[in-house]
């Protein structure tokens, strides 16, 4: 056979093939028409996957997710206002001698493995944290209070504290099945995968159960059977990790993915006017600010760093707080998607947020005044000195890896020499950042924070006891990153911290905030937004925390995942998770043997060729 | 008469040049690695950043439990270092952030990018080499022309970009088609991948990714290759075989290209030591759970025992890479060994 010949004859094998495959192909799209209907599969798009399954080693958020899906709490932050609802326990109460609280627990609850889920459970988890050692890292701050839990009978657990504490109505500790958490040793509990085995879907005694798991890939949480809370109308979610936020945005687009949370701006305005798709720009917990160093000095009083001491001064700062316009940052930095902030606590937290009676507002004019009555007169050149002479230059840092702080540090920059204060703007890393904050060696930064709904971390880190301390020669960095001191501020923290009356607690809580607003240890300049984008043709239902603007999902509970469901009924046509953009399609099986053939068919035809027909036996050197 | 020198007389029957050539250069592969080694501690020890934060920063962590977990972490550099040198491979370190053992989690994640960059540089050695050998041969003609064009074009194009093309055209769609490939992953939720059906499904999920650092890789290998084949065909020794009568066919075959072969074998060899060190980009764009995007998460914070095992594998990778192609190298061209 000559070349052309083999090549013809080639070419019309492949084609014989690719008929056969096409219509095997054809026939394998059309099979599947199950008389059950397929589960309601959601399938949320993430940008970081979690670090641990175990929720004593998990630190990122969307880990945290995974386990308020998997485990009960006590009690609940409500949907509408993050009030206390029932959890677990459908009522609390505190003793009269107040030394204890006792819950009393849902009766007839089970695992998802059908053990009974008892007052025992509970006991065991605060247990194991209360006398624990690796435990006390993500849980320990809810029990530092708690001297022992006790199972007094199935459906009454007593938690004995040593003082009054409000943080007992809303202990965010998940009860864990102790029949399969006794066997993890303290030594093994670090390293405890906590992952499905054999295919068997964790034991869980949330709405939902990890069933799978492929690290860096997609976690799915099925249904489970045995939720104190009765049935859900999702029967599976799927969480998958996308590693950057174009490829999640065209997979919310192609259908790969129903929703799509914490996009970035571009992202979520590319879905805007998608058909079938609804984006959602909700309120969030999180704020900015502008931090000052007030003077870094250590919890022992001894001065670090070389921050510039006229931020010292609380009428410096707060001129500098009329100098800046944060509406103008709300619009052009964050493109509209946040409000412009005031206090610490976000207004998200109706609760708990201050709404300061006089504000901050945008007047260069009232802080040049403010400057110039303060003794930092303009020189000839429009910069401020010091009372004392000295020269005034202020570093501001922004984060490299943030293109909002990035913006943001140029605008403050423009606005301190408008009004005279000399400012030198430089990009850290958070990490590089991190260092520079602990050690005192900078004299203004731009960070934010993401607030939980009790309040007690937020404030705490501005109490003194939150400064850098020394520890073996090296100063170690706390909580506060402006080191503000205020004995009163010391004192209301812990009136807030034992106070349970809810209400009291509040005006303690709003006493501090205005006590911060006045004395400007932060400029808050924004309240950003969480973006979502989700497929309304497909899911409706979804819940928002807060109602009605806040987020759909990742918030303190999991309302939407007990309540969304798909657009069409139950069994009625295509079940959202099914559809075949998500799963292999029916030619690619055909094709990936036609591919292989043809492979194989090219190298048996190019071997033959090299071993015969190598031309006359001279050629042969 | 000259005598040869011969100095397999003089030292004995087994220290033939070749050897000899071969222990000098695992000798020096052995001592880059121990240098590697040392550096590796240092290196990122120097990045800024504090462990515990990654565990306490907006968290409610207890005073007391960061202290201890600052104890923990921060141990004296001088400790750190002898414990580092008794084992530097030690398989019971823990990694910062995820607190699973260093080599576990790289070994889950090293598979993806072994298949990725491992099928694209099998795909663009055979398919740029042959690309470079026709070039060459026909230079001037109308496939050369072309097919040089087209590869500098490709080579000088950005693999991230090009990967984000490819994903727009052929997983989302454009101009009404639609997209036939997924928008990333390694496999669809679901599906076991050890049944032939994962197999075709991981495939499907490969296609669009290997295909982009496929083109990459090809267009280099094919330039390269061809540039060295047209420096051999002006050698006289091929004038003479034509001379001789030889089939053209064969005197590329068996005299021109396995000459010319040499340089393009050396860079498929540096580039495989770099197989392990992750097409990044690539990963980054196709959501693929490679060590590419293990490396950037774990130098946020930074993660050190992390960072430390992968660094000694990538430089691991490359060494013992380099150590063959130098090997390689001398077994084909006896003049590379005096």
């Amino acid at each position: 056979m000559n070349r052309r010949t083999q090549r013809l004859a080639l070419i019309g094998g492949v084609l014989a093939l690719l008929g056969g495959a096409v219509g095997v192909g054809a026939a394998h799209a059309e099979s599947p028409s199950p008389t059950v209907p397929a589960p309601a599969i959601l399938t949320v798009g993430i940008t970081q996957d979690i670090d641990s399954a175990n929720p004593f080693t998990g630190i990122v958020a969307s880990a945290y997710e995974i386990y308020q899906m998997q485990y009960p709490t006590l009690t609940q932050y409500s949907a509408e206002d993050f009030s206390i609802v029932p959890g677990l326990a459908d009522s609390w109460q505190e003793s009269a001698d107040r030394t204890s609280w006792t819950y009393k627990i849902h009766p007839g609850a089970k695992w998802s493995d059908g053990q009974p889920m008892t007052a025992k459970d509970a006991a065991y988890t605060f247990n194991r944290i209360i006398n624990g050692e690796y435990e006390q890292t993500n849980y320990g701050n809810y029990v530092a209070n708690i001297t022992k839990a006790e199972a007094t009978d199935d459906t009454t657990l007593v938690l004995t504290v040593k003082a009054p504490t409000p943080l007992m109505t809303h202990l965010s500790v998940y009860i864990l099945p102790e029949h399969i958490w006794s066997k993890v040793s303290e030594a093994q509990v670090k390293s405890y995968k906590n992952e499905p085995v054999d295919g068997q879907p964790v034991v869980g005694g949330g709405p939902f159960v990890m069933a799978e798991r492929r690290v860096g890939q997609f976690m799915r949480m099925v249904a489970n059977p045995n939720y104190y809370g009765g049935p859900t109308p999702l029967g599976e979610v799927v969480f998958r990790v996308f590693q950057n936020q174009d490829a999640m945005g065209q997979a919310l687009k192609k259908g790969e993915i129903d929703f799509a949370d914490g996009l970035e701006s571009n992202v979520q305005k590319s879905l805007a006017g998608v058909p079938g798709i609804t984006t959602v720009d909700a309120t969030y917990s999180g704020f900015n600010e502008i931090a000052f160093n007030t003077g870094a000095q250590t919890v022992d009083g001894k001065p670090i760093g070389d921050g510039n001491p006229v931020l010292k001064d609380v009428t410096f700062r707060q001129a500098l707080s009329y100098a800046i316009d944060r509406q103008a940052l709300v619009d052009k930095v964050y493109g509209g998607q946040a409000t412009v902030g005031t206090t610490i606590i976000p207004s998200m937290f109706p609760g708990y947020h201050l709404d300061p009676a006089t504000q901050y507002s945008y007047d260069p004019a009232k802080a040049a005044a403010l400057l110039e009555a303060a003794g930092y007169r303009a020189g000839a050149d429009g910069m401020r000195t010091a009372p004392d002479g000295t020269a005034i230059e202020l570093r501001l840092i922004g984060r490299t890896n943030n293109a909002n702080s990035n913006q943001v540090v140029q605008f403050v920059k423009g606005w301190l020499e408008a009004v005279g204060i000399a400012t030198t703007v430089s990009l850290k890393s958070e990490d590089a950042l991190t260092e520079i904050i602990g050690q005192g060696t900078f004299d203004m930064f731009e960070w934010g924070w993401v607030v939980e709904p009790d309040p007690d971390y937020q404030v705490s880190t501005f109490i003194c006891d939150q400064r850098s301390y020394e520890d073996g020669g090296s100063v170690l960095a706390g909580l506060s990153d402006s080191f503000y001191c205020n004995p009163e501020y010391d004192r209301l923290y812990v009136a807030q911290g034992t106070e349970t009356d809810l209400a009291k607690r509040a005006v303690i809580v709003k006493q501090m905030q205005q006590m911060l607003y006045d004395d400007a240890p932060y400029m808050v300049t924004a309240y950003y937004n969480n973006l979502e984008a989700y497929r309304s043709d497909r899911f409706t239902g979804f819940v928002a925390q807060p109602s009605p603007s806040g987020s759909l999902l990742f918030q303190y509970g999991v309302w939407s995942y007990l309540n969304a469901k798909p657009v069409s009924s139950a069994g009625e046509g295509v079940a959202p998770g099914e559809s075949s953009a998500s799963s292999t399609p029916g030619w690619a099986i055909p094709l990936g043997v036609v591919v292989l053939l043809a492979v194989v068919a090219g190298l048996a035809g190019w071997a033959r060729r090299r071993r015969g027909g190598d031309g006359p036996a001279d050629d042969r050197e | 008469m000259p005598t040869e020198p011969d100095s397999r007389a003089s030292r004995g029957s087994w220290a033939t040049p070749g050897v000899r050539y071969a222990v000098r250069r695992t000798g020096s592969a052995i001592l880059t690695l121990a240098f590697v080694v040392l550096f590796n501690f240092f290196l990122f020890r120097m990045l800024p950043g504090d462990p515990v934060k990654l565990y306490t920063r907006g968290r409610n962590v207890d005073p007391e439990q960061v202290r201890k977990l600052s104890a923990a972490l921060n141990k004296p550099i001088g400790e750190q270092f002898l414990e580092y040198l008794r084992n530097p491979f030690a398989a019971n370190v823990d990694s910062v952030k995820y607190s699973q053992p260093v080599w576990s989690i790289i070994g889950e994640r090293v598979w993806p990018t072994l298949l990725l960059v491992g099928l694209a540089t099998l795909i663009a050695t055979v398919v740029g080499v042959w690309l470079g050998i026709r070039s060459a041969w026909k230079r001037g003609q109308r496939f050369d022309r072309v097919s040089t064009n087209i590869t500098l074009v490709l080579y000088s194009m950005p693999e991230f970009w090009l990967g984000m093309i490819l994903l727009i055209v052929f997983s989302v769609g454009v101009f009404g088609l639609p997209g036939l490939f997924p928008t990333g992953g390694l496999s669809t939720p679901g599906i076991d991948t050890s049944s032939l059906r994962g197999w075709l499904d991981v495939a499907w999920h490969l296609f669009l990714p290997v295909t982009t650092l496929a083109i990459v890789y090809l267009a280099e290998y094919s330039l390269v290759m061809r540039a060295s084949l047209i420096d051999e065909m002006g050698q006289d020794y091929l004038q003479t075989a034509r001379a001789k009568g030889l089939m053209d066919k064969l005197v590329r075959r068996r005299h021109a290209v396995p000459n010319a072969m040499l340089p393009t074998m050396t860079l498929i060899f540096l580039n495989l030591g770099f197989v392990v060190g992750g097409a990044i980009t690539i990963e980054y764009v196709f959501s693929l759970p490679g060590l590419g995007g293990l490396t950037v998460d774990a130098l946020s914070g930074p993660d050190v025992p992390l960072l430390q095992a992968l660094f000694l594998l990538f430089s691991a990778a490359v060494i013992v890479a380099n150590l063959i192609a130098d090997l390689l190298y001398a077994r084909l061209d006896p003049r590379v060994r005096t």
